[in-house]
């Protein structure tokens, strides 16, 4: 009697933890970017969160509490992938312990999967600076990555949620045929653009720079992750003369000294390009961040 | 091989496309232009795939190539990180240390400390040298052992920390739970849990020296579970064999059992905080201390809360982060005590005592961080027949003080120095100095909040 009664419990406890808790489908992003995405792509039928801020480097965060707490409920994980969140995404999946967002599941989007991936290294050492083994994982300053990350993330949402398969369908194709368009308006602006050379504080403009067309000269970090030193900045003085640079471009997260002094001794604009949106942005937030970048970039060639 | 097939399929396609134009010609010039165009398109697009296959077979080719000289070039090179994905992944922790103490001895009058709960060796000498394997057994399990090699009693000897199973996500355990079972730091307060080569302290506060013996890893089993709520809970609770301190000479093999709850969150977009109570109840048959002259057999009753926030002023805890953490405390034994070194027989001693420890540490440049640290703990009154014996504190309710500051050159490798002002036994301060470092090499899973 007992025993049965247990039984009971154990099946009603197990019932309550399956069903589902709440109508919206919930996206956990580990970047900002991610999230705006997911609001562009599912719209009402998602709820969006983003791990971090516009600016915090994403590569190193702390597995703190209210991740663990957000990972738990969560019915989609979408990050960049190509081990940028190594330091901190596995052990949030193994402490949150959300069987439908692991690995190989539905629930885990990965960007670097399904776009072409930049600067896959060929030696790693860790003697040779913070090496991501995936390749360049700032995938998502090239729009036609994101193009296909859309197509990506609705194809997931269609499976995770099927009853909204056309609300998420029609979604798609509004946000295909605008994104297109806002493409080809960029594209007619960026091609003046082309060539023009630029030194990056991290390599965390890549794509942005290959799809326009930029010319990255050098980077004010050492190597990847190891912070800029004063003799490799001495030694960036004449590079930046000689191969004239137009502007030194860096993430609002990266520290501004070594870029402000590289400035100052060669005139070269210092730029702080947006790099993401708010974690809280509204729809549209992510076409607003090529308008900015592109602008401020068009500054630059203009001169001052 | 692909090459070879596309072209004649590309050749067909082009023919077939041109076969039907003259019917089309009949209907409209207009409609035939725009055939025509169509098949030029086509034609060019079967051309440029067609170069394009050729060119990425071309470079897979010369990729090959180089992919199997560089295959022997590696042999005998330097240092790969893709090593690491070894199946098990295998870390090290190497820690040396150099310490000056101003007294030769250091006890800790009426609390009954084991061997872990002593001060570390003075001079030069190794830490704890640590030695880790761990992988996913298969998509069900994650095994892990970590062992550390230690000098004890001028002998070289290995200390098996953890040996421990546990369960994966979506391993038929609902969401949010998770078992573990082996020999592991279980969940009890903040720094437990974590391995000592990540403390920001190049020595345990005295609650956990004095109260845990160091470290609670008894061997035994935990299960915990994440709640589906927005801010974080989880609950949890363990048994163990009850071995290890604060249980001992256990003969049931089931002596020992924990629970906790925990609860955290964010403030704004740059601070966080964790809270915690848990409690670990032995039943110890013979828990040996002080150099094995005094044992207490008995109930020992641990309970404990802990707190830790941090903020990290633009939300990179890389660049600068402030880092608060506090831990109490209680424990109540009721038992017998025997001191064979004071002769005081087997007497019975229900008695209880606390103590807890508050420190900060502020990282102000990526490199450096600086730390302060006091513990104190509350003695436990001395009953009659224990007076003079290693239960009678005196009256005296020990207390340090403790200054670091370290650099950390990487995210492997630190170096630290610190300042210890120990007043553990009545009038006898204790200045020391420690100097550390701590590195890591090959796999080293991050750490937990």
């Amino acid at each position: 009697m007992k025993k049965s009664l247990g039984v009971v419990l154990a099946v009603a406890w197990g019932m309550t933890l399956s069903s589902p808790a709440a109508a919206d489908l919930r996206v956990f992003a580990c970047e900002p970017e991610w999230a705006a995405l997911a609001r562009d792509v599912g719209g009402e039928k998602i709820k969006a969160f983003s791990a971090t801020h516009k600016m915090q480097d994403p590569h190193h965060i702390r597995a703190r509490p209210s991740l663990i707490a957000q990972i738990r409920r969560a019915d989609l994980v979408f990050c960049s992938g190509a081990d940028l969140e190594v330091g901190w995404l596995p052990l949030l999946m193994q402490r949150g312990a959300r069987s439908g967002v692991q690995p190989t599941t539905t629930g885990y989007l990965m960007a670097a999967d399904h776009v072409p991936v930049l600067e896959k290294p060929t030696v790693l050492d860790r003697s040779l600076g913070d090496l991501h083994p995936g390749g360049n994982p700032h995938v998502h300053l090239d729009p036609r990555n994101l193009a296909i990350l859309a197509n990506e993330l609705s194809r997931r949402l269609i499976q995770i949620d099927p009853p909204n398969t056309d609300y998420y369908r029609k979604r798609l194709e509004v946000f295909q045929r605008e994104w297109q368009s806002a493409m080809d308006s960029w594209q007619s602006r960026v091609t003046k653009l082309a060539g023009l050379p630029v030194i990056v504080h991290h390599k965390s403009y890549t794509y942005l720079i290959n799809w326009i067309g930029l010319k990255e000269v050098t980077t004010l970090e050492v190597k990847p992750g190891i912070p800029p030193t004063a003799s490799h900045l001495s030694g960036l003085l004449q590079t930046a003369r000689s191969e004239k640079v137009k502007a030194i471009l860096r993430t609002p997260y990266d520290p501004a000294d070594a870029s402000r002094w590289l400035s100052s001794k060669t005139g070269v604009v210092a730029l702080t390009l947006p790099y993401t949106v708010d974690k809280n942005a509204p729809p549209g937030a992510l076409a607003n961040l090529f308008d900015r970048t592109i602008t401020l970039l068009e500054q630059v060639h203009a001169g001052p | 091989m692909t090459t070879k097939l596309i072209r004649p399929m590309a050749a067909i396609v082009i023919a077939a496309s041109l076969a039907m134009a003259p019917q089309a010609m009949a209907a409209d010039a207009a409609a035939m232009q725009k055939l025509l165009q169509e098949v030029q398109a086509l034609k060019k697009s079967y051309e440029t795939r067609t170069a394009d296959l050729e060119k990425k077979l071309k470079q897979l080719k010369a990729s090959q190539t180089k992919k199997s000289a560089k295959a022997t070039a590696r042999s005998g090179s330097g240092r790969d990180i893709k090593d690491n994905s070894f199946n098990p992944s295998i870390g090290v922790i190497l820690n040396g240390r150099a310490a000056s103490f101003s007294r030769g001895t250091s006890e800790i009058p009426g609390f009954g400390v084991g061997e872990e709960g002593e001060r570390g060796s003075e001079g030069l000498s190794l830490g704890e040298s640590e030695l880790n394997f761990s992988a996913n057994v298969d998509d069900k399990f994650y095994g892990s052992l970590t062992a550390a090699i230690v000098r004890e009693d001028g002998e070289d000897k290995i200390e098996l920390e953890e040996a421990y199973i546990q369960t994966l996500p979506g391993a038929a355990l609902p969401d949010g739970a998770r078992a573990k079972a082996g020999r592991a730091f279980w969940t009890f307060g903040y720094l437990n849990e974590h391995h000592s080569h990540s403390d920001d302290f190049a020595d345990r506060p005295l609650t956990n020296r004095v109260y845990l013996n160091g470290s609670f890893n008894d061997d035994g089993a935990e299960f915990s579970y994440v709640l589906p709520t927005d801010i974080y809970a989880e609950i949890g609770g363990g048994v163990f064999r009850g071995d290890d301190f604060p249980g001992g000479g256990s003969v049931s093999g089931l002596g020992s059992w924990s629970a906790f709850a925990r609860t955290g969150g964010d403030i704004g977009d740059n601070q966080s905080w964790r809270l915690g109570v848990y409690t670990l109840r032995s039943d110890a048959n013979s828990r040996q201390s002080n150099e094995e002259t005094v044992t207490f057999v008995g109930e020992s009753n641990l309970y404990a809360t802990d707190v830790r926030y941090t903020m990290a002023p633009t939300g990179n805890a890389r660049d600068q982060e402030l880092i608060f953490q506090a831990e109490l405390m209680y424990r109540d034994d009721d038992g017998t005590y025997n001191d064979t070194n004071a002769g005081t027989g087997t007497l019975s001693y229900d008695e209880s005592s606390f103590g807890w420890y508050a420190q900060a540490t502020y990282k102000f440049a990526p490199a450096w961080r600086v730390g302060a640290r006091y513990a104190r703990l509350h003695a436990a009154d001395t009953p009659a027949g224990f007076a003079d014996s290693a239960l009678d504190s005196q009256g005296h309710d020990p207390e340090t003080y403790s200054l670091m500051g370290d650099w950390t050159n990487s995210e492997f490798g630190r170096f630290r120095l610190q300042y210890n002002r120990e007043n553990l036994d009545n009038g006898k301060a204790d200045n020391q100095f420690i100097f550390q470092y701590i590195m890591s090499i090959g796999a080293h899973g991050a750490h937990a909040y």
